[in-house]
């Protein structure tokens, strides 16, 4: 049998949900958290705490609250303290306060009925289950703006208050709300905004230097020895550092490249496998954007890809964007969902910035709304998804 | 109650198969589970809860029944439908 190199000896290292040891360049960050929670591995129970994080994408928000947040409830169980952290992403969520508090509470009972009760219910169900079980949690609300988007200042508002309904019982729920832009909590209303804005870590982005050291750190974890040297990292640092401080650019990016390496059986990953990569991975669709959205969206995606690809044209109506997708669903068997349904797929992708989309303004008869694809060329947004539904 | 009241109905030995398989539970689960309605499963609960062999715990609404872990009864029932359950299994090779 022939014997495969790999210039990996561990890809999974190069995962976006992996959490490293250690993080270059957040040690003050991780020391403020610490700071801001130090009461809860100490003295839990007394009081509880609202941080927020906020940086661009790739700026390390979703790894530094993960790798904090488990290291803490590591530390809390060797005293002998019940600290839980709950990391949930609103996104995944769909935004809704129901199925974040959903996913926290199956933590802690895996059979909870999963439907039947409102939001106000499982939240009164999980403080119930953490008197129960003496337990705390630290419940991480990843990107925040679903959240605001879809249910306004309700949850927050809710989640922030569930203490002071209970004015003698021990303390027991603290929040870690990360999200991308501090302004979107300028939709909050000002009771739940206060409640919010004390404690804000802002993580800055990563520079050129600050990126080599980071991949010098994955690229120890993954490749084997002798597979890639000092100015193939710098070149991947040098481009995410032009795509503003992407961190998991980068990582993607030095994954790509020893994928390339690989598929041209060669023996080291040398630039020009980067230069291959960097063609094919676009900041804004990453595979782990395009694995989360659901099945329709990305038919709907590709729908408007292959015609942006056909027509070549700059913008589309929503009707065009509709007929597109009703091919795509034929082609792949799938029942068409509505134009309602269509319509807040638009707005959920161009939140995520794939797509843009605004109103036709003069110039167009009726009213409508036009799609544009500014940031990715179709053939390869096209090529990608067509992997990803395969 | 006596032993042949627990066994001879087979929807009451269902559901503590059930609750000795997963754990915990809420009536519609175990009712789905069980494939019996849900007053019926609410019926045979209430017998088997009676008699001390499981409890619930209520979470507002929403009642979550399990093994009464301080019965020797329960306990013993829990273990016999697992020794069951174990060498109904087939052997791995």
């Amino acid at each position: 049998m022939p014997q495969y190199f790999s210039v990996f000896k561990d890809e999974s290292k190069l995962d976006v949900n992996y959490i490293p040891p250690s993080l270059p360049h957040r040690g003050a960050q991780l020391s403020l958290l610490d700071q801001f929670f130090r009461f809860a591995a100490e003295s839990p129970g007394k009081m509880t705490q609202r941080v927020m994080i906020t940086g661009n994408i790739g700026t390390g928000k979703t790894v530094l609250s993960q790798h904090f947040g488990f290291n803490i409830a590591r530390e809390a169980r060797e005293r002998g303290i019940n600290l839980n952290y709950v990391h949930v992403n609103c996104r995944e969520c769909k935004g809704s306060l129901f199925m974040i508090l959903q996913r926290t509470i199956l933590k802690f009972y895996p059979h909870f009925p999963r439907r039947g009760y409102s939001a106000e219910e499982l939240l009164q169900g999980l403080m119930q289950i953490l008197d129960e079980q003496n337990a705390y949690l630290i419940l991480a609300l990843d990107e925040l703006e679903a959240l605001i988007r879809v249910e306004g200042s309700d949850p927050l508002y809710n989640l922030t208050r569930v203490q002071e309904e209970r004015p003698k019982a021990p303390q027991r729920l603290s929040l870690i709300c990360i999200l991308r832009q501090p302004e979107c909590l300028d939709a909050l209303d000002p009771s739940a905004r206060s409640t919010l804005q004390r404690n804000i870590i802002r993580l800055e982005e990563y520079s050129k230097l600050q990126l080599q050291d980071i991949l010098n750190d994955r690229v120890n974890l993954a490749f084997g020895h002798g597979t890639i040297f000092a100015p193939t990292v710098d070149l991947i640092a040098e481009l995410a550092s032009s795509e503003g401080g992407d961190a998991r650019y980068a990582i993607e990016l030095l994954w790509r490249a020893g994928k390339y390496a690989d598929a041209s059986e060669v023996r080291e990953v040398s630039p020009e496998c980067v230069r291959k990569a960097a063609v094919s991975v676009y900041p804004v669709v990453r595979k782990d954007m395009i694995s989360s959205l659901g099945l329709h969206e990305k038919l709907f995606l590709l729908g408007v890809a292959r015609r942006f690809r056909q027509a070549g044209t700059a913008y589309m109506s929503m009707g065009e964007a509709e007929d597109a997708y009703a091919v795509v669903c034929e082609e792949y068997g799938e029942k068409k969902r509505g134009h309602t349904q269509l319509w807040k797929y638009v707005k959920d992708l161009s939140m995520s910035g794939i797509i843009e989309a605004k109103a036709s303004g003069a110039g167009h008869r009726g009213k409508t709304t036009l799609i544009s694809l500014p940031r990715v060329p179709a053939s390869d947004l096209e090529e990608e998804l067509s992997k990803a539904l395969m | 109650m006596s032993v042949e009241e627990v066994f001879s109905s087979k929807g009451r030995v269902k559901i503590l198969k059930i609750l000795a398989d997963i754990g915990e539970l809420n009536i519609s689960e175990i009712a789905r589970r069980a494939g019996l309605n849900y007053a019926t499963t609410n019926q045979h609960l209430q017998v088997l809860e009676n008699h001390g062999l499981i409890r619930h715990k209520k979470f507002g609404r929403i009642r979550i029944f399990r093994f009464e872990e301080e019965n020797p009864k329960a306990q013993m029932i829990k273990k016999l439908i697992e020794a069951w359950e174990q060498a109904n299994k087939p052997e791995s090779t």
